[in-house]
């Protein structure tokens, strides 16, 4: 089966027979027609997937969906980056398996999100990616979910129909958009900024990082986001507005906050979500908020915008959720199934 | 290269200072110098070069002419005197004494002081540099009791900087040009070897165009120097925090660059601003060359 344009399908299955009948052979195709092949995975179709292709597995690039699902916007510019590196006049097919086991409502909310979005962030390329959902032990809403953010629906290894579930991404996220979470209430340790005092809030939010005892990396990472936003709200949200900071057990959370300026459109399209374009052009700062934070939940208005950046906090005993890798090679690129 | 801090701008010089400068290049030497006479015309002092040779007053002072200075019109008025002293074979030996005449002759000629710059010759330092370290000694007290202040010029393409660090206490300190830029977040100056600008502190919206122009002002510089391809080179060893705006000025400023056949050089870049523009995607601008740090250049 050969398509011209992005397809984006959902594969739902409840057996190993099914993962694999949907999935090995769409890899075999890709492999003999000569498309850069790559599948994200769990680690356990990883094997499954070695030993049913056998030696045709070493020229498919293999990554556990654990390592590459870690953020959603850092997952969208992975992918984004590894089109670029293998793409170029190919096909890139990738068998890409989210992971929702583990995950908070919000988390959900921005994962299903990104799941619309990559039909908004690929769409002109004749990339193809296809997306296993394992009904044995997902819940039937994430099931119905994945309905609405992929246009098809793979039924068997050849065949696919269009989902009648599908929705417009942009009506998708503003229907998500309804859930954000509150705003947080005021406090005395809120830092308010205005033009040229971006300065102060850097100040602040080091300070607060180094109370947290967040690694210098992470403090980086809090400052060069927060900021970015801070400048958008001086540039477009009518030159003022406050940075509150709060801790839950999971993450930092830094809310900045602005009154909006009259004559202002709020940005068009899915601010930050995509790849940023040519150098000169804007839309850097958002893009480089959500990649240097864990979460992002944005509101843009004329009477006002509130952008809350997460960062995860590190939990002792368990393995690193930072970052180390924004949009850089994939952590477990050129992994090989084990048993073929 | 050793980088040594200097621990004045040759703007803030002021009345008795007696500063080494260690200077890798002409260009470095003559910058500092033209800012000190020129500095000296403004406020009534007289200058006076002591050259390592014997030339006519106006060559050794024609660097002058660049930074908008009448040479002859400054000579033939007095402001301006050369004297080939330490081109002779006993330079050293009464350099306080000739130092002292000169500061009363210049008081005498109405002048409110005398600004010197000597120009320290290694063949005439003597064994193990004894000769110049006994003339530095001498000096000090000139220094201490009179309107003079002085700038001793130290090639260090000659002289070794293990040599230099013991001439440190002799002087009240080491000399540097003139920051570029300097306000409460960042200090831009220029370096000399290799030519361009070290940028140390934050950049954000209040100082991206202090960035700017000293931007544009250096590639002016890099054109003048010529050589193939304009290389702008840029030290950002010191350089904590830079924001997307200003990032975005950096890549314009390369990809302009680029288009004339040069390139900008961004040496010492931290892991955090490798990072901002790995995820920006500029670190694969074309003219933009990255030398993180850690890495010889």
């Amino acid at each position: 089966m050969n398509r011209a344009g992005f397809v984006h399908q959902a594969l739902c299955y409840s057996s190993d027979e099914e993962f694999l009948s949907g999935t090995a052979g769409f890899l075999r195709n890709g492999l003999d027609a000569g498309d850069a092949v790559l599948a994200v995975v769990r680690e356990d179709n990883i094997a499954l997937l070695g030993r049913a292709l056998g030696s045709r597995s070493r020229h498919v690039e293999f990554a556990d969906a654990r390592d590459w699902y870690d953020l959603p916007s850092r997952t969208l510019g992975r992918y984004h980056a590894h089109c670029g590196r293998h793409g170029g006049d190919r096909r890139v097919r990738i068998v890409g398996e989210p992971v929702w086991t583990g995950r908070d409502a919000f988390e959900t909310r921005e994962w299903a999100r990104y799941e619309s979005l990559l039909n908004v962030a690929f769409a002109g390329t004749g990339h193809w990616i296809l997306c296993p959902y394992d009904t044995r032990v997902l819940s039937g809403d994430l099931v119905r979910t994945a309905l609405r953010t992929h246009p098809e629906v793979a039924v068997s290894g050849h065949v696919a129909v269009s989902s009648h579930a599908y929705a417009d991404p942009a009506d998708f996220c503003a229907e998500r958009d309804g859930q954000r979470p509150p705003r947080l209430p005021a406090g005395p340790g809120d830092t308010r900024f205005d033009r040229g005092r971006s300065a102060a809030v850097r100040r602040a939010l080091r300070a607060y990082a180094g109370e947290l005892g967040l690694s210098e990396e992470r403090t980086h990472d809090m400052v060069a986001a927060v900021h970015e936003v801070v400048v958008n709200s001086v540039r477009y949200g009518g030159g003022r507005g406050v940075v509150r900071l709060r801790r839950d057990d999971d993450y930092v959370v830094c809310e900045v906050s602005d009154d909006g300026a009259s004559g202002t459109a709020p940005p068009e399209g899915f601010p930050g979500h995509l790849p940023p374009g040519p150098p000169v052009a804007r839309g850097h700062g958002l893009w480089l908020a959500r990649q240097l934070s864990d979460l992002l939940a944005e509101e843009f208005g004329p009477s006002g915008s509130v952008v809350q950046l997460y960062f995860r906090l590190p939990r002792p005993g368990l393995r690193r959720t930072g970052a180390a890798s924004a949009a850089g090679p994939p952590p477990g690129r050129a992994r090989r199934p084990r048993g073929r | 290269m050793t980088v040594v801090p200097t621990q004045k701008t040759v703007g803030q010089m002021r009345h008795g200072d007696h500063l080494l400068l260690g200077y890798d290049t002409d260009e470095q030497r003559e910058s500092v110098l033209a800012v000190f006479l020129i500095d000296g015309l403004a406020s009534g002092h007289r200058g006076l070069l002591m050259p390592p040779a014997d030339m006519p007053a106006a060559v050794a002072l024609s660097f002058l002419e660049a930074y908008g200075c009448s040479v002859d019109k400054e000579i033939a008025a007095g402001r301006l005197c050369v004297d080939p002293h330490l081109a002779g074979p006993e330079g050293l030996w009464d350099l306080d004494e000739t130092i002292r005449r000169e500061t009363g002759r210049a008081v005498d000629d109405g002048f409110l002081g005398l600004r010197v710059c000597t120009e320290i010759l290694r063949d005439r330092a003597g064994r193990g540099l004894k000769t110049l370290h006994d003339s530095e000694l001498l000096l000090d007290p000139v220094f201490a009791s009179l309107p003079v202040l002085g700038i001793c010029q130290y090639d260090r393409r000659i002289f070794h900087e293990a040599e230099l660090t013991p001439l440190d206490e002799l002087h009240h300190g080491r000399v540097g040009a003139d920051d570029v830029w300097h306000d409460d977040l960042l200090t831009i100056s220029r370096t000399f070897a290799p030519p361009g600008l070290a940028l140390a502190g934050e950049i954000d919206d209040t100082n991206v165009t202090a960035l700017a122009r000293a931007l544009h002002i250096e590639s002016g510089r890099a054109r003048t120097r010529g050589a193939n391809g304009i290389r702008t080179h840029l030290d950002l060893c010191g350089l904590a925090f830079i924001d997307v705006s200003a990032l975005r000025l950096l890549v314009f400023t390369a990809l302009e660059l680029h288009g004339s056949g040069g390139a900008l050089v961004l040496a010492g870049v931290a892991p955090h601003v490798q990072r901002v523009m790995r995820v920006t995607g500029w670190d694969r601008v074309p003219g933009l060359r990255l030398e993180p740090r850690g890495e010889a250049p």
